[in-house]
């Protein structure tokens, strides 16, 4: 499939149920075999990278939130800002031509910016910790706003465009390529291997930290591990959801799952589910607002948005299950 | 003339908005950040600052609504109070998560504070079309705009800085102790959660005063690092407030000073580029150098400083237990037959399992105080080093005695904890254990213990 945008793009118009029903014809089509003439429309490059970073996400953050990690991918998110801008500097040195506002970085360089990003993030703070005697809280918070100031100072004086430090925070999900879709399913193949072959080591330095240091695993390492993943997932979602809604994947559907069940893997399952069904109805949504009301919303907002009507609605539930559970006490 | 540049940014009237408006703010914000530090909740007011992000919005998009897009005091004020309930309204949903879903602290402070922002970003991407001027305004919010601050700006961010000073002047007694003694202040009778809520809304005000200097992403900055500056040189409460407070505002106008004078130095050098250095993040970076020089630097607490002193005080047990040992032997001497080649260089070296460095330096410094001297055997005491090594050597024995005789520790375990404790001892201690243990002849390993000499 090429990756054109079509000048008639086949969802403009249609309402939330249209919507699906477009795309259940287009893929339709894709199946049975008339793909030669078929190109992508925008809004379905955009469900293809905003399912597969709510998958990346997702699962990763059930790692985060049950090792209590969630505040370091917090400032992990942030720092990101400053590794994509020494990548840029370090490949492209002090140009002076003008700049547009999206910097075209190849993909090795921003995955080993992001892998440099998050041990040093990391190290950081456990220095600080550790070595400096500062409270973890105290240095989290200090590591990752000096790096963040550096990254905006660095930006604006390179790109002398004062709004790149909005768009590295909102994103922008209308100019996203099928180049950024093909590096979150990489990122995802990635993870989905990581975590499935040291699920086991993943899961006990989560539960039981001690006893893995008793049979000789190293929880040290495995956090490395998860942030080092962490930090390609928040690169690769980088251009499309901006770096503070990425967090919002990371601790949503782990927080939607944990109401509705309690084991291991049933957790990371119904997580992913969570993440990737918020995204396609956000992508819906954002088609429908667009067409019945004519107002434009960003569509990693309204993902955002229907993260958290689910969340309410899965509080309501676990607290009605509760009111209304036999009393056998 | 340098010291009449620093005070340009008080007299110009543009300059003079953004460096007074910016210093009170910081000062604000440092206040608060003391307690929320001491708290060990120095991350809570990162949530709230994007927790005020959708109010932000919404109340600038109702005052544009209202035809006041104009008035920038309104606005100001429009966007505090909006900013203000938004923030409140994540405290309460971090609250609720907290205490009744049994979330995780830090969790539950990441996801309010995404599922906030969220919704203010989701609210801005509308306003961006719907009411670009105020999305435009209100987009200084996100990473602080002090360059367009004016006078009346200045009046409402001091009256509201000189608010939380007041507030915190007033309830000193009660913030301090349930800072530092919970229980205590429960056991008497204190309203903890009042003065909990007290303290938040203090820091939901600090925030909402602060995020138009450096925004909503770069506020717990302000909050932590004037603290941690602070606390590296204090060690009372009062004095903790006072240095945060002026570590602060120092923040705030250095900023401002480095971030105009630097967009001028780059203009004339790059005039075709219009480059500038944005205001908040240079702000935040001055206050995070700060804390880094006193997290390193401070005279008690620096990290450098306790490496130094570590360094040294391991240094000065070296050169007492070269002393100790060359007298342990020459003592041994007198009564057994004459051994050569025991005080040299090699034999010390391999007894004290040191680098040969600091053998080296060590031995320097005791020929050079007095205490050894060469001779063509190695190295022996002088009469002032025969009298220091017997203080050493007794003050060891007489620790061994207390540990041994007086707290009943057996006499096999006692040599380590002498061994360590011999460095330390000062004189009076001395005199204490020897009346204590009433002047002792000998130690649990029956070795004598040398009498007390004046030195």
């Amino acid at each position: 499939m090429q990756c054109l945008l079509l000048q008639i793009n086949p969802y403009s118009g249609a309402t939330f149920f249209q919507f699906f029903l477009v795309l259940a014809a287009r893929l339709w089509q894709c199946i049975s075999g008339q793909s030669e003439n078929l190109v992508l429309a925008s809004d379905e490059i955009q469900l293809i990278v905003l399912v597969g970073v709510a998958l990346c996400c997702s699962l990763l953050g059930v790692f985060l939130v049950l090792r209590r990690m969630t505040m370091l991918a917090n400032a992990l998110s942030h720092t990101i800002l400053l590794g994509i801008v020494l990548a840029f500097l370090a490949t492209q040195g002090m140009s002076t031509a003008d700049h547009t506002t999206y910097i075209p970085l190849n993909i090795t360089t921003l995955l080993l910016a992001a892998l440099l990003t998050g041990v040093l993030t990391t190290f950081l703070t456990q220095f600080l910790v550790s070595s400096i005697r500062l409270q973890e809280d105290a240095s989290t918070g200090l590591v990752f706003t000096a790096l963040f100031a550096l990254g905006i100072i660095l930006v604006t004086l390179l790109t002398r465009n004062a709004h790149i430090g909005t768009e590295a925070v909102m994103g922008n999900a209308d100019a996203l390529q099928l180049s950024d879709g093909k590096l979150i399913w990489l990122l995802f193949a990635f993870n989905i291997v990581v975590i499935g072959l040291f699920f086991k080591e993943y899961t006990i330095t989560t539960f039981d930290p001690a006893l893995a240091v008793a049979l000789g695993i190293s929880p040290t390492l495995f956090s490395y591990l998860l942030m080092v993943q962490v930090s390609g997932s928040v690169i690769g979602a980088f251009r499309a959801v901006g770096v503070l809604m990425v967090l919002a994947l990371l601790t949503g559907p782990p927080l939607i799952a944990r109401q509705l069940c309690c084991r291991i893997k049933p957790l990371c399952w119904i997580s992913m589910a969570v993440g990737a069904f918020c995204a396609v109805v956000g992508v819906a949504l954002a088609r429908h607002l667009l067409s019945a009301a004519g107002l434009a919303f960003s569509t990693a907002g309204l993902i955002v948005c229907v993260l958290a009507a689910l969340f309410l609605l899965t509080v309501l539930y676990s607290f009605l299950r509760l009111q209304y559970q036999p009393q056998s006490e | 003339m340098m010291v009449a540049e620093l005070f340009t940014p008080f007299l110009d009237p543009v300059l003079r908005g953004p460096t007074i408006g910016c210093m009170l703010m910081c000062f604000a914000a440092a206040l608060v950040g003391v307690f929320s530090l001491l708290r060990r909740q120095a991350l809570i007011g990162e949530a709230l600052s994007h927790a005020a992000y959708p109010g932000v919005i919404a109340s600038a998009v109702a005052a544009a609504w209202l035809g006041f897009e104009a008035d920038e005091t309104v606005l100001a004020l429009a966007i505090a109070l909006g900013g203000g309930a938004s923030a409140l309204m994540g405290l309460w949903c971090i609250q609720l998560l907290e205490r009744k879903l049994a979330v995780s602290s830090d969790a539950a402070l990441c996801f309010i504070l995404a599922i906030f922002f969220g919704f203010g970003i989701t609210l801005a991407s509308n306003a961006q079309f719907s009411y670009p001027l105020i999305y435009r305004s209100v987009q200084a919010y996100l990473y602080g705009q002090a360059a367009t601050m004016t006078d009346s700006h200045i009046m409402l961010y001091g009256i509201l800085a000189f608010v939380v000073a007041a507030v915190i002047a007033l309830f000193f007694k009660e913030l301090q102790l349930v800072t530092f003694d919970r229980a205590f202040a429960m056991t008497l009778g204190l309203p903890c959660r009042t003065i909990d809520t007290i303290f938040f809304l203090l820091l939901v005000a600090s925030i909402v005063i602060g995020i138009r200097a450096v925004g909503v992403v770069l506020m717990s900055a302000m909050l932590i690092a004037p603290a941690v500056t602070a606390r590296q040189f204090c060690k009372n409460l009062r004095s903790m407030l006072l240095l945060a407070g002026a570590s602060g505002a120092f923040s705030g106008y250095l900023g401002n000073y480095l971030s105009s004078a630097i967009s001028e130095i780059l203009a004339t050098a790059y005039p075709s580029q219009r480059l500038s250095m944005p205001t908040g993040p240079a702000i935040v970076v001055v206050a995070a150098a700060l804390a880094l020089f006193s997290l390193l630097f401070a005279p008690e607490r620096g990290a450098l400083i306790r490496l130094i002193r570590a360094i040294l005080f391991r240094y000065r047990c070296l050169c007492e237990n070269i002393l100790k040992g060359i007298w342990k032997k020459e003592n041994k001497k007198e009564t057994l037959p004459h051994y050569t080649d025991e005080f040299s260089f090699k034999v010390l070296k391999s007894e004290h399992l040191c680098s040969a460095f600091s053998l080296y330096l060590a031995l320097l410094q005791l020929v050079y105080n007095g205490w050894l001297q060469r001779a063509p055997g190695g190295f022996h005491l002088t009469a002032g080093g025969k009298i220091k090594a017997a203080r050493i050597i007794r003050v060891h024995r007489l620790w061994e005695v207390y540990l041994a005789d007086y707290l009943g520790v057996g006499a096999e375990r006692v040599h380590l904890s002498a061994e360590e404790m011999e460095h330390v001892l000062t004189p009076e201690l001395e005199k204490e254990l020897t009346l204590l243990l009433d002047n002792p002849h000998h130690d649990p390993h029956h070795q004598l213990i040398p009498p007390h000499t004046i030195l």
